[in-house]
């Protein structure tokens, strides 16, 4: 090895420093077929845009875009491979096994947030700002009660509420509303309506503590500078509660993506979930369990993604889940 | 004190809370009148009203040990969460900057993770390391999602906590262990009790981890939940009632605690 260094370095020597730097770039780049090839093209700045780009294009949508693009196109056939003398037909069936329930999972759980929120935001916001200090934890107290009963008593007392011979339906017989019950329980409604009841405790706290924090005075400021109730809510109230709203949206939508038993049963075969899904990988045979936890992966990625993307977006960079 | 509030929007305010109470307390009302009807199936009206469900419920064996049960599970993770929540808690207060951050996230991972997620991966991890489901998976289970409370409770009332405490105690000749046990624990006292009850409540609530992670004995809600999927009877009715008023008390108990702690 030393041997062949020193023999290098002794021809590297003789030949001396000069040779290293005369290339061979100026006679390509002067020669008439460069000129008259790539030269034109490096001479005006559009076609050497096209230079530049075409390589890096090519290689990118070939090989970045297209297994993906392959792979969903076959995801949406209906057979692969695909034969000969038939025609090819597209649907959705391959994605509706599994990506339904995921899709659904995720409409359930933001629609719940919404609405939660929508519905807590007023009552919060009395429990802070309208009732007297010295009533204020009585008020609080009233609406912590429900929530100690557990997941499963809360959820088996909507079926009492929602049931065809339940409460709200002979309620509405013995008016002479209707004639016959009206089937709600087992539906898109009152598995919506469990989940509201059932997490809207996680909305209350964070939104009551964030509202609380609100300095009375400055709502008296804005008022003495005229502005109405509607005006002092979206240009005061509404920002200083922001750190509250992403809190409690966030604990919401997870809470509401985890949920397991609610679902099973308040809802139908139309409003399976993701967990019921993923939780039939783990029953019975063990050899599904990959396939579980690789939806289960999936299902915790994409959620605290959103809630991440959530609380950037609406509560800026300072904002914290706690 | 000038009226902040026009009275129309105070009054739908008030309307706002009330229906919002209502909403909250009419299941659980309907779901209690139900447990005294005297009949074999759930529907209203309700018009023979009889105490036979909770003498039959209290003669229920599968019941009462589905309780014991669920207390044993709930004391031994109340105990295990409590103790490595604290030791938690006092890693991150004695550590500084970016590492307490991310000490305190990691913390509070398993409080963020969907309930489902995490019964699944705890299933697999014990799998893994050859552990059978039952009582100590459940255990384990309840233990993990329970510490996260535990230590942002002792974390909160440690970060109130005057330095100078266990600074005199070492300097009357107390190394650290004996300070954390004769001033810190001491001082730490209320928001432990406040966490070890939200650990009780925590653990006899959970359903998900202990379906996954549990063996053929059932726990309170576990045994609910097969009765409610086998048909209904008023018997479940009575069941709930007895667990849900058991557990508002000592929620009750708990806030009431909680609060003379603070007002002291």
């Amino acid at each position: 090895m030393t041997d062949n260094s020193l023999t290098h370095d002794i021809s590297a020597a003789r030949n001396g420093p000069a040779r290293r730097y005369t290339t061979w770039i100026p006679t390509v780049v002067n020669s008439a077929l460069y000129r008259s090839t790539l030269g034109v093209l490096v001479a005006s700045p559009r076609s050497r845009f096209i230079l530049l780009a075409s390589v890096p294009l090519i290689w990118m949508i070939m090989l970045h875009v297209g297994p993906i693009y392959q792979m969903a196109k076959i995801s949406f056939l209906s057979s692969y491979p695909i034969q000969q003398g038939r025609d090819v037909s597209y649907t959705l069936a391959n994605y509706a096994l599994y990506f339904t329930p995921l899709i659904r999972s995720f409409i359930y759980a933001a629609g719940a947030t919404f609405v939660t929120l929508i519905i807590v935001y007023p009552v919060a916001y009395y429990v802070a700002k309208v009732v007297r200090p010295q009533k204020r934890s009585k008020a609080l107290l009233l609406l912590l009660v429900p929530f100690w009963a557990g997941e499963l008593i809360r959820t088996f007392s909507i079926i009492m509420l929602l049931a065809n011979r339940g409460a709200v339906n002979y309620l509405l017989r013995e008016i002479g509303w209707i004639d016959r019950p009206i089937p709600v329980l087992y539906t898109w409604f009152s598995l919506g309506f469990g989940l509201v009841y059932l997490v809207s405790l996680y909305m209350l706290l964070p939104l009551y503590s964030a509202i609380d924090k609100i300095p009375n005075h400055l709502l008296d400021a804005a008022s003495d500078l005229g502005a109405g109730p509607w005006t002092r809510f979206r240009r005061i109230v509404l920002p200083l509660s922001r750190d509250g709203v992403v809190s409690g949206c966030s604990l919401v939508f997870l809470t509401c993506i985890g949920v397991f038993a609610t679902p099973m049963l308040l809802g139908g075969p139309t409003t399976v979930l993701f967990p019921e899904t993923i939780s039939g990988f783990f029953h019975g045979a063990s050899d599904k369990w990959p396939v579980g936890a690789a939806f289960s992966i999936i299902m915790l990625v994409t959620a605290l993604t959103t809630a991440g993307i959530f609380m950037r977006i609406v509560g800026g960079k300072a904002t914290r889940l706690m | 004190m000038r009226a902040l509030f026009s009275d129309p929007s105070r009054t739908a305010l008030n309307m706002a809370y009330w229906g919002f109470v209502l909403y909250l307390l009419v299941p659980l009302t309907l779901m209690m009148a139900m447990s005294f009807k005297d009949a074999n199936f759930v529907a209203f009206p309700i018009s023979d009203w009889t105490l036979d469900w909770y003498a039959k419920v209290m003669q229920d064996r599968q019941f009462l040990e589905a309780c014991i049960y669920s207390i044993f599970i709930a004391v031994a993770t109340t105990f295990a969460a409590t103790v490595i929540g604290v030791w938690i808690a006092m890693l991150i207060a004695s550590t500084g900057g970016r590492w307490s951050a991310l000490l305190f996230a990691l913390a509070c991972l398993p409080a963020v993770v969907p309930g489902m997620i995490s019964a699944i991966s705890l299933r697999i991890f014990i799998s893994t390391v050859n552990m059978p489901t039952g009582t100590t998976a459940i255990i384990l289970g309840h233990t993990v999602h329970a510490v996260p409370f535990v230590v942002v409770m002792a974390l909160t009332r440690l970060r109130s906590m005057p330095p100078n405490l266990v600074d005199a105690a070492r300097d009357l000749g107390a190394d650290s262990i004996v300070a954390f046990f004769r001033v810190t624990l001491p001082y730490l006292g209320p928001a432990i009790l406040g966490g070890m009850i939200f650990c009780v409540l925590l653990s006899i609530d959970d359903f998900v981890r202990t379906f996954f992670l549990g063996g053929y004995r059932p726990t309170l809600p576990m045994l609910i939940f097969a009765k409610v999927q086998g048909g209904m009877s008023p018997e479940i009715n009575a069941m709930a009632t007895l667990v849900l008023v058991v557990t508002a008390a000592v929620g009750l108990y708990a806030e009431y605690f909680t609060r003379r702690t603070r007002s002291r």
